[in-house]
């Protein structure tokens, strides 16, 4: 348990949780949910999954918002402290010094060229992701009936569009987004509980 | 370069949107139109970001030493950091609107948002650094697209992939 745990040990875990972090954001899940659930038990199965629940709905970086609400749950203040600084230190790192050795090869040709070719990818990539962010919504707005599906597509469409071709910040169009599909979602699961009037 | 204001356009980017490349669209619009960022350099911070460690959100530390050095990075990193705490509050209510339909519906609404804008930010990315639409990048493109279906490949390898296709190419 984690009470066994030196604050040393606890900061070393997430450390190198941090060193192995390598794989990108689902590797890194899967070895915090392994160390959190399983290794150490500062967490059960089920409360790991409630928390991941709620860190969906936190703006930023997801796996962060759990690494606080690990870190706290296994030490208050000082743990989530000791978990951020720990998982993000070597990869905050890295990637600072990876940029800083790139500025110096920057103007050669060959990496010129290479990042032509890294451009579309990065491209495919993000479309991908984006595709895999909008394939269970638009999949549940189905479920949910015609004009849900359509509210849904027409949000993206419309933020597109708008993002291209006016000069509203592209905060204000989330938020609108976020409010119109909040509202509308309320006013229909508010239709649905209204009863039917009872007759006679 | 304003460091306050270079902080806010951090801050506020990642404050209001979601998950870690949530944030592109509306750094993307804020950093061009002061030309405190290229569009090349959006490109360069989000190859790094795939191929450092760390969630992928960690792309914007790069994007901030790309402009700003390392003072850059350091704003970026402390910009990204404070928005998930957040979830310390949410702790406290979500009990009482984990079932509130406006709750789903607010997060459902701002994610279809960020895929909209992220795609138009990206396809203006091709368009922007002149790897534009011809056919050698459409390939590669293709090939990254085809190679990050099958969801075996890493996508860091990927990336190599397209950089040594890149050095063939062009």
């Amino acid at each position: 348990m984690s009470s066994h745990q030196s604050p040393f040990r606890f900061f070393s875990i997430w450390l190198s949780l941090g060193l192995q972090s390598f794989g990108g954001g689902v590797a890194t899940f899967a070895l915090i949910r392994d160390a959190a659930v399983n290794q150490h038990a500062w967490i059960s199965e089920e409360e790991f999954t409630h928390e991941w629940a709620m860190v969906l709905l936190v703006p930023g970086i997801n796996l962060l918002a759990l690494t606080i609400l690990i870190g706290r749950r296994a030490r208050g203040a000082p743990g989530v402290v000791m978990a951020l600084v720990g998982l993000m230190l070597p990869s905050v790192i890295m990637t600072a010094l990876i940029t800083a050795a790139y500025t110096h090869i920057r103007a050669l040709r060959q990496v010129q060229a290479a990042l032509k070719g890294v451009v579309p990818a990065i491209v495919a990539l993000g479309l991908f992701t984006s595709a895999q962010m909008a394939q269970p919504i638009l999949k549940a707005a189905y479920k949910e009936g015609r004009f849900s599906l359509t509210l849904s597509l027409v949000v993206v469409v419309a933020s597109g569009l708008l993002v291209a071709c006016s000069r509203v910040p592209v905060v204000t169009i989330l938020l609108a987004c976020g409010l119109l599909c909040g509202s509308f979602q309320w006013i229909s699961a508010r239709a649905r509980a209204t009863p039917e009037p009872i007759a006679g | 370069m304003n460091a306050v204001t270079y902080f806010w356009l951090f801050f506020k980017a990642s404050l209001f949107s979601s998950g870690g490349m949530g944030n592109l669209p509306s750094l993307h619009r804020d950093l061009v139109v002061r030309q405190w960022a290229t569009e090349g350099q959006f490109a360069e911070s989000l190859m790094i970001g795939q191929i450092s460690p760390g969630p992928n959100g960690l792309w914007v530390v790069s994007l901030g030493y790309l402009t700003n050095g390392a003072t850059g990075a350091l704003l970026a990193v402390i910009a990204i950091t404070i928005p998930p705490f957040l979830v310390l509050l949410l702790e406290r209510v979500y009990r009482n609107i984990k079932h509130h339909p406006a709750v789903s519906g607010f997060v459902r609404g701002m994610s279809l948002a960020v895929v909209g804008t992220f795609t138009v930010v990206l396809i203006g990315m091709l368009h922007g650094t002149g790897s534009g639409f011809q056919l050698r990048g459409m390939a590669i493109g293709a090939c990254a697209l085809t190679m990050a279906g099958t969801r075996r490949v890493p996508l860091p390898l990927i990336i190599l992939g397209a950089a040594v296709a890149g050095v063939l190419c062009y």
